[in-house]
């Protein structure tokens, strides 16, 4: 065991998430592998979908250990994979998942992260067949001791690709969320449609949000938009509220939950819908 | 009903009302109007209790209990209700799941039990349907991406739904078109009754043409400048508001 191997602050990719500080003593293995936590993880998962195949994925973290996985996913010709990613717990869930989209193949991916003593749910993409789809949101709620980080990397290739992300995430006095996002166009994608949009919520004083998000785009007919916020509660819309009747604590939980309900796309199945909101209000009402 | 006296409200150190003085007694329809600045929405904004809006001086009852003690929630509580000039976006919460969690938070401060949903639906249906809100637009996030004149409307169907004992209406004509304006005011009309008192505030005689005031009161830097009976609106609109603002 070799702490110094563990990234710190000072590598940038992880700027804001401190492994080797948040391991300490723990003892862990490393193995071979492309990134730390692949390295970190048991085994490499391999998934491939054959061209036409629909599945939905649900991983769930909530262990409180160090907690690594890795996978490889190919999704091929038309084939679509939903992922959700459901991560709790007060361990350290680190998650590394390589994802290749062929010709009109979809991904889509939703994480709900409340932290751990670190947490990272890294989602890396490449677009390398034309027309493919990727929609990768998610929801962090960090309460005090926790953190959170999402970070993907989603590489258009060829052209015609469509990207939308939305990330909405909430940190509580002593919690940290953390985003990186980046897209790459490379020269040959055009016709690209990406939007990318990160918005953290500050509750208190003392909660942190980092966002890094990156577009580097290198073709000239694409479009892509991002938007990256982090504030707190819209003040306004908190006396709005009240001003109806609703009492100071119950109009906060309204509001940041409408903020967050945001990014959890419509489609998914309801029982995870329900779920997810489930979890949410919990969040909520326990720190109310 | 609606007491105020020698109120004084300061925002951001500045002394906008410089006391104000007004009552309006139950059943009755009060109109406020003055120009721009004369400090109409800080009036309507330091009733409801708004952050940021301190009170140095007077006071403010309805029914002879101190609203200025009260937080917000236990202001709508007792009764009062502000309709926003600006109502505000809220993304993510459908305009039904806002009412009934409204409507049933005042019950709860009331001592009542949550009002079933189904009777709940029914009553707000019915009043959506009154003020030609389609039940589409109550499932859409409140207030977002409505229009000027679908906010009023919404404002005017909270009002419908909450009943309150004393409302302010700030400013609802603007970004009504005639048509949605006619509707707007027959359904505040609606509601006034012997118990309930109303203030509305307004730069234009137009809506007074449709909601008509039992009394008028000019603001005019920060003080009433003149009160008198539904011709005192006609003739601001002939004369304007100079007279008042040379004389406060």
């Amino acid at each position: 065991m070799n702490l110094a191997e563990l990234p710190n602050r000072r590598v940038e990719a992880w700027k804001y998430s401190d492994l080797r500080a948040a391991v300490g003593d723990a003892p862990y293995a490393l193995r071979g592998g492309r990134d730390i936590i692949e390295r970190l993880a048991p085994c490499l998962e391999s998934i491939e979908m054959t061209p036409g195949d629909q599945r939905v994925l649900i991983e769930r973290f909530d262990g409180s250990a160090l907690d690594a996985r890795a996978s490889d996913i190919f999704v091929h010709d038309n084939a679509k994979l939903t992922r959700i990613v459901i991560q709790t717990g007060d361990g350290i869930p680190l998650s590394v998942a390589r994802v290749g989209l062929d010709k009109g193949a979809s991904f889509k991916q939703f994480v709900f992260a409340t932290g751990g003593r670190l947490g990272r749910i890294e989602t890396h993409v490449a677009l390398e067949g034309d027309g493919a789809e990727v929609e990768l949101n998610g929801v962090y709620m960090c309460g005090p001791g926790r953190h959170a980080d999402l970070t993907s990397v989603i590489e258009h290739k060829v052209g015609g690709g469509i990207t939308r992300q939305l990330i909405k995430g909430v940190a509580a006095k002593g919690g940290r969320g953390v985003f990186q996002g980046k897209i790459v166009v490379a020269p040959l994608a055009q016709k690209t449609d990406a939007r990318q949009y990160h918005h953290g919520m500050l509750l208190e004083d003392g909660a942190e949000v980092f966002a890094k998000p990156e577009l580097m785009i290198h073709a000239d007919d694409v479009q892509c938009a991002h938007g990256n916020t982090a504030g707190g509660l819209d003040e306004r819309a908190l006396f709005y509220m009240r001003s109806r009747g609703l009492p100071e604590a119950e109009a906060r939980a309204l509001l940041i939950e409408a903020f967050l309900v945001e990014a959890i796309p419509e489609e998914l199945d309801a029982a995870i819908r329900d779920e997810l909101t489930g979890r949410i209000g919990a969040w909520l009402r326990e720190r109310a | 009903m609606f007491d105020v006296r020698n109120l004084h409200v300061v925002v951001d150190g500045a002394e906008i009302i410089k006391g104000l003085t007004l009552h309006v007694p139950a059943g009755e329809t009060h109109a406020l109007m003055g120009p721009n600045g004369s400090g109409k929405s800080t009036l309507a904004y330091a009733l409801s209790g708004r952050e940021g809006y301190e009170i140095t001086q007077g006071s403010a009852t309805l029914d002879g209990e101190d609203l200025l003690a009260l937080t917000p929630e236990e202001r709508a509580a007792k009764g009062l209700f502000l309709s926003f000039q600006y109502p505000v976006e809220i993304p993510g919460l459908s305009a039904i799941a806002f009412l009934k969690a409204a409507v049933n938070a005042q019950r709860k401060a009331r001592g009542l039990a949550p009002m079933p949903a189904p009777e709940l639906l029914k009553l707000m249906r019915a009043k959506a349907e009154a003020l030609k809100i389609e039940e589409d637009m109550l499932k859409r996030p409140l207030n977002v991406g409505f229009s000027g004149g679908e906010k009023k409307r919404f404002e005017a169907l909270q009002m419908a739904v909450l009943e309150p004992r004393f409302a302010i209406l700030d400013e609802t004509d603007s970004g009504l078109d005639i048509d949605a304006l006619r509707i707007v005011a027959e359904n505040v009309n609606a509601l006034r009754a012997p118990t309930r008192g109303m203030l509305v505030i307004t730069h234009y005689q137009r809506l007074l043409d449709y909601i008509k005031p039992d009394r008028v009161h000019v603001l005019a830097r920060g003080r009433i400048a003149a009160s008198g009976g539904p011709e005192l609106a006609l003739e601001l609109e002939r004369e304007g508001y100079d007279k008042y603002l040379r004389a406060a």
